[in-house]
């Protein structure tokens, strides 16, 4: 039984609903929609199969000969995808994958993240080609054309001509800084990363609206949106729950489908909290479908895709701006830095490794919304705290690559709880969407390991050492971050909260 | 240059309606035209709807050739409800056998999208968008412009039925004024005019034609009168001996109860249906054996037909049986409900029976089929008053010579073959 065998046209986006009922831009609820259709017979006609004429939006994906089974549940044979940012760490990654899947894939980028980490001084460590030698050798490799426009996504005239010219069934937008340090260098960085990430992602949304309103919109937020809130209530899937409420006075409301809090932790985490509130309203205002996939932290350098060829890996950076942590980590172990925990290293997040994270976007690609759904998935595959995933770290180093690695604890430039309970709901792409973590972490830690100690890398590692060590402080100061205390792996015990993470309605029942 | 014959359709009217109307003098031009002609009745296609008789109608053939079995259809291999449209349609219409004649086609039912033809299109109901009813294309922006409505918004009758009455001969006045732009426009050799408020004003209001003292008794009257100057007015367009065929595509009955015919395969085991949250045909399930579509139609569950299909081809003659025996002994209040069922392979013939219904029942008088999934109730009030009849629409002809054999039992898809006689040499001298 594949995940997504029972959907229907409703959630297909070659069903043409604009033009046969005229709801958009008029602000009823799904429930009024679908209370048409079952009353009034809804009719809809499809892009991809027009001699069927008009029909009750009704035929599954099963049943459907545009729908073809793969390992990941049905796929709309040969999709139109756009990925917005295509040039990037997850961008790249994802078109490799789906372009072998059979889709027809379509990217843009503007090579910001190249120019923003070489500002700092950067550089991939992982050496990278240039877009046309990526093209070239993905045709060479796995037989796949990928189409790329150069283009800065702030220009909606050129990317209406593209989206006209291309009529994508899904748009990944990963397009954005993806980087909360860089947006609290100065005012400059801040204002770049908010009005790039921000209106950018205001701009698509019309310009989807306009061009191809039932594209399956994937929209890229963080679970840094949430924040961690210290009374440790549960962070659930984006929505309310039906059964949430919140009680006041006595009294009772139900919270069931309204956005939970939000609670950004850097003006980069507050760029992603306004995206959700415009994709939600774009939803809400003209039907467009969209999953906003609040991510944990991606790490790794994994998939078969990349792993091909050296002029198809992607990304993987490790300054203090764009490296994420366990990348970051690994690449210490190698340089013989000791793993910097910021504080008191207790701070729990969400991880996932790259290949899972790829995975992952291809089911919610496979199972798009209906039309008007906002919805939301925690994606993530583990909860861990950094003070564990330097011992992780450290361990794999040093069993496996005969590393000396230390661990040190350092000032926290940045204001965050340093230890906060953490009770994480990801029960969507478990549950509705067939995914089961597939990378264990000490597996990629490893692949990380032998992909960075071969001696072309390692050489580039070296030439960016300088930038390794965390500056960047969320107050503005402008200091050297000092270090408290250098240790001895497994000389730490854990302490404080323990991570919760809820993947089913089942949890806790024993 | 005047139209050199014409087809003057009127949807749902039963010979005997108009018979009667004509004899009161509510329809005195009709009178008159009957006087000089020959009318007689003539049986509807099987399913009485008006997308399967339509297309008996233009194309001479029967469903099983011409493929068009109703409004819906089964998507093969899905539970699907696709909606008809004139692709659909296998054999070919009068029109596109003679290419050279002009032809002018107002308001034909089941032949959206209008398709490029010799002359002029525009489709009647069901036409969703306007634009694709009309050919050629750039008569559209007159349309529109023009207030032009396909069809009458039948829930209207519920919010207004003087609103109701008013838009129905608006439709009707708006449909005649486009027929003499387009003819003071241009020259044709065949006028082909549909008038479909007829059909809506019976359903809604049989029992005020009925009942001498209901409220709208007069306003029944009074839009058949208005249908009676359309006829007057558009025969005005041509010769006065100019050939002529009116007729219905089927008739019209009253209705006092409703029956749900899928109730009634549930409550005989013959449906099961699951629960998903859309109340749609995808929540049979593989233990059904048949069930009913669009009010008359019957399907089997057939295993290389539908996605849960159990009917092995073996077993339908013994389903098939066991259905007529269920239905002809339905009862209501002593009464009988069904006068009859017919079996696929007694009423089809032709290259397209692959996608015809099993079995089409019709109803007694008095009676009419609900298909809905979920019905409570087999037997329920009906918010219709009036339901299509198969036995006694209408065939109307000018200029018969008498020389010439009038089929005796005609049956609608006998009609165009006849107006192809009754035009003969006339319509060739041009
Ligand atoms: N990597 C992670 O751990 C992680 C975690 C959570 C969320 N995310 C989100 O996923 C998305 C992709 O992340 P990534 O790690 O691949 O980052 P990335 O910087 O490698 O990829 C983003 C790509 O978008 C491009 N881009 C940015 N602005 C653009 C513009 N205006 N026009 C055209 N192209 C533009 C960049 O050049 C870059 O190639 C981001 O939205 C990020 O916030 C990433």
């Amino acid at each position: 039984m594949q995940h997504n065998e029972e959907k229907t046209c409703w959630n297909c986006p070659a069903a043409l609903l604009k033009g046969n009922v005229d709801f958009r831009a008029c602000g009823q609820s799904i429930a009024v929609i679908q209370n048409k259709i079952s009353e009034e017979g809804l009719l809809i006609e499809c892009t991809r199969r027009p001699e069927l004429g008009m029909f009750e939006p009704s035929i599954t994906f099963e049943q459907c000969p545009e729908w073809r089974e793969t390992q990941y549940g049905y796929l709309l044979k040969e999709m139109r995808v756009m990925i917005l940012g295509i040039d990037g760490y997850l961008g790249w990654t994802l078109a490799l994958k789906i372009a072998k899947l059979g889709c027809r894939v379509s990217g843009i980028d503007n090579y910001l993240r190249r120019n923003a980490v070489a500002e700092k001084g950067s550089k991939s460590v992982v050496p990278i080609a240039d877009m046309e030698t990526r093209l070239k050798t993905a045709k060479e490799q796995h037989g796949v054309d990928i189409d790329f426009r150069e283009l800065d996504l702030l220009d909606r005239d050129e990317l209406a001509e593209y989206l006209r010219e291309v009529q994508p069934e899904a748009v990944v937008h990963y397009g954005e800084i993806p980087s909360a340090p860089y947006s609290m260098v100065d005012a400059e960085h801040a204002i770049r990363t908010q009005h790039n990430n921000t209106l950018g992602t205001l701009g698509v949304l019309f310009l989807i609206k306009e061009i191809c309103p039932e594209a399956n919109i994937l929209k890229l937020g963080t679970m840094g949106e949430y924040g961690t809130p210290l009374t440790g209530r549960p962070i659930f899937e984006g929505l309310f729950p039906a059964d949430a409420v919140l009680t006041w006075r006595g009294q009772e409301w139900s919270m069931g489908g309204e956005l939970t809090p939000r609670d950004p932790a850097s003006f980069y985490h507050v760029s992603k909290v306004q995206d959700t509130f415009n994709v939600y309203e774009a939803c809400k205002y003209w039907w467009l479908r969209s999953y906003d996939v609040m991510q944990g932290v991606i790490f790794g350098v994994h998939t078969e895709e990349v792993a091909a060829h050296p002029d198809l890996r992607t990304r993987l950076d490790v300054d203090e701006w764009f490296g994420t942590v366990i990348n970051r980590f690994v690449a210490q172990a190698v340089l013989g830095i000791p793993l910097t925990v910021y504080g008191s290293g207790e701070q729990i997040r969400g991880y996932l490794a790259l290949e899972d994270a790829m995975e992952c976007m291809v089911r919610l690609l496979s199972s798009p919304p209906e039309p008007g759904q906002y919805d939301v998935v925690n994606q993530l595959s583990q909860l861990y705290k950094v003070k564990e995933l330097a011992e992780i770290v450290a361990r794999v180093g040093s069993r496996r690559h005969g590393l000396t690695v230390r661990i040190q604890r350092v000032e926290n430039p940045r204001i965050e709880a340093d230890e906060h309970p953490f009770l994480v709901v990801a029960k969507k792409l478990r549950e509705n969407l067939g995914y089961q973590p597939k990378t264990p972490l000490e597996v990629e830690i490893d692949r990380m390991f032998t992909l960075l100690l071969q001696p072309r890398v390692r050489g580039r590692l070296e030439s960016v050492r300088d930038t390794v060590f965390p500056k960047t402080w969320w107050s503005g100061e402008h200091k050297e971050t000092m270090t408290l205390e250098v240790y001895e792996p497994g000389t730490h015990v854990m302490a404080g909260y323990s991570p919760d993470l809820v993947v089913s309605d089942h949890d806790g029942d024993e | 240059m005047k139209p050199k014959a014409a087809i003057i359709g009127l949807d749902g009217v039963p010979i005997h309606l108009l018979e009667d109307l004509a004899q009161r003098g509510v329809m005195p031009h009709t009178k008159e035209l009957i006087k000089q002609g020959n009318l007689m009745k003539m049986r509807s296609s099987l399913p009485a709807n008006s997308a399967a008789s339509w297309s008996s109608m233009i194309t001479g053939t029967n469903p099983g050739t011409h493929g068009v079995y109703g409004f819906t259809d089964f998507i093969p291999g899905t539970y699907t409800v696709s909606f008809h449209n004139s692709h659909k349609l296998k054999a070919p219409p009068f029109w596109s056998t003679a290419p050279e004649k002009r032809v002018l086609i107002i308001n034909l039912p089941a032949a959206y999208p209008a398709q490029p033809l010799n002359g002029t299109m525009i489709t009647g109901f069901v036409s969703p968008q306007l634009e694709k009813a009309v050919y050629p294309p750039d008569l559209y922006p007159r349309l529109r412009d023009g207030g032009y409505e396909v069809d009458v918004d039948a829930s209207l009758f519920k919010k207004s039925v003087s609103l109701f009455l008013q838009k129905l001969e608006e439709t009707l006045d708006r449909r005649t004024r486009v027929l003499d732009h387009l003819l003071e426009k241009d020259g044709y050799d065949l006028l082909f005019f549909v008038v479909t408020g007829t059909d809506r004003i019976e359903h809604h209001l049989w029992d005020a034609y009925a009942d001498g003292t209901h409220d709208q008794h007069p306003e029944f009257l009074g839009f058949f009168k208005k249908v009676d100057d359309a006829i007057a007015h558009i025969t005005s367009k041509l010769d006065p001996d100019a050939p002529l065929m009116m007729l219905s595509d089927h008739g019209m009955g009253p209705i006092e109860t409703a029956v749900n015919l899928n109730t009634l395969l549930r409550e005989e085991g013959c449906l099961v249906t699951g629960d998903t949250p859309r109340k749609n045909f995808n929540n049979i399930r593989e233990e059904t054996r048949a069930f009913a579509s669009e009010s008359s139609k019957i399907y089997l569950n057939h295993v290389d037909r539908f996605p849960r299909g159990s009917v092995k081809p073996e077993d339908t003659p013994k389903i098939q049986g066991e259905l007529v025996d269920l239905l002809s002994g339905l009862r209501y209040n002593g009464r009988k409900v069904v006068k009859a069922v017919h079996l696929k392979q007694d009423i089809f013939r032709g290259p397209e029976t692959g996608d015809a219904p099993d079995l089409v029942v019709t109803p007694e008088n008095g009676f009419s089929f609900k298909t809905g999934l979920f019905k409570e109730s087999l037997f329920e009030e009906d918010f219709l008053s009036g339901a299509h009849t198969e036995d006694d629409a209408f065939l109307y002809l000018r200029g018969w010579s008498q020389d010439d054999r009038l089929p005796e039992h005609p049956c609608i898809e006998d009609s165009i073959h006849v107006f192809r006689k009754l035009i003969g040499e006339k319509l060739d001298a041009a």
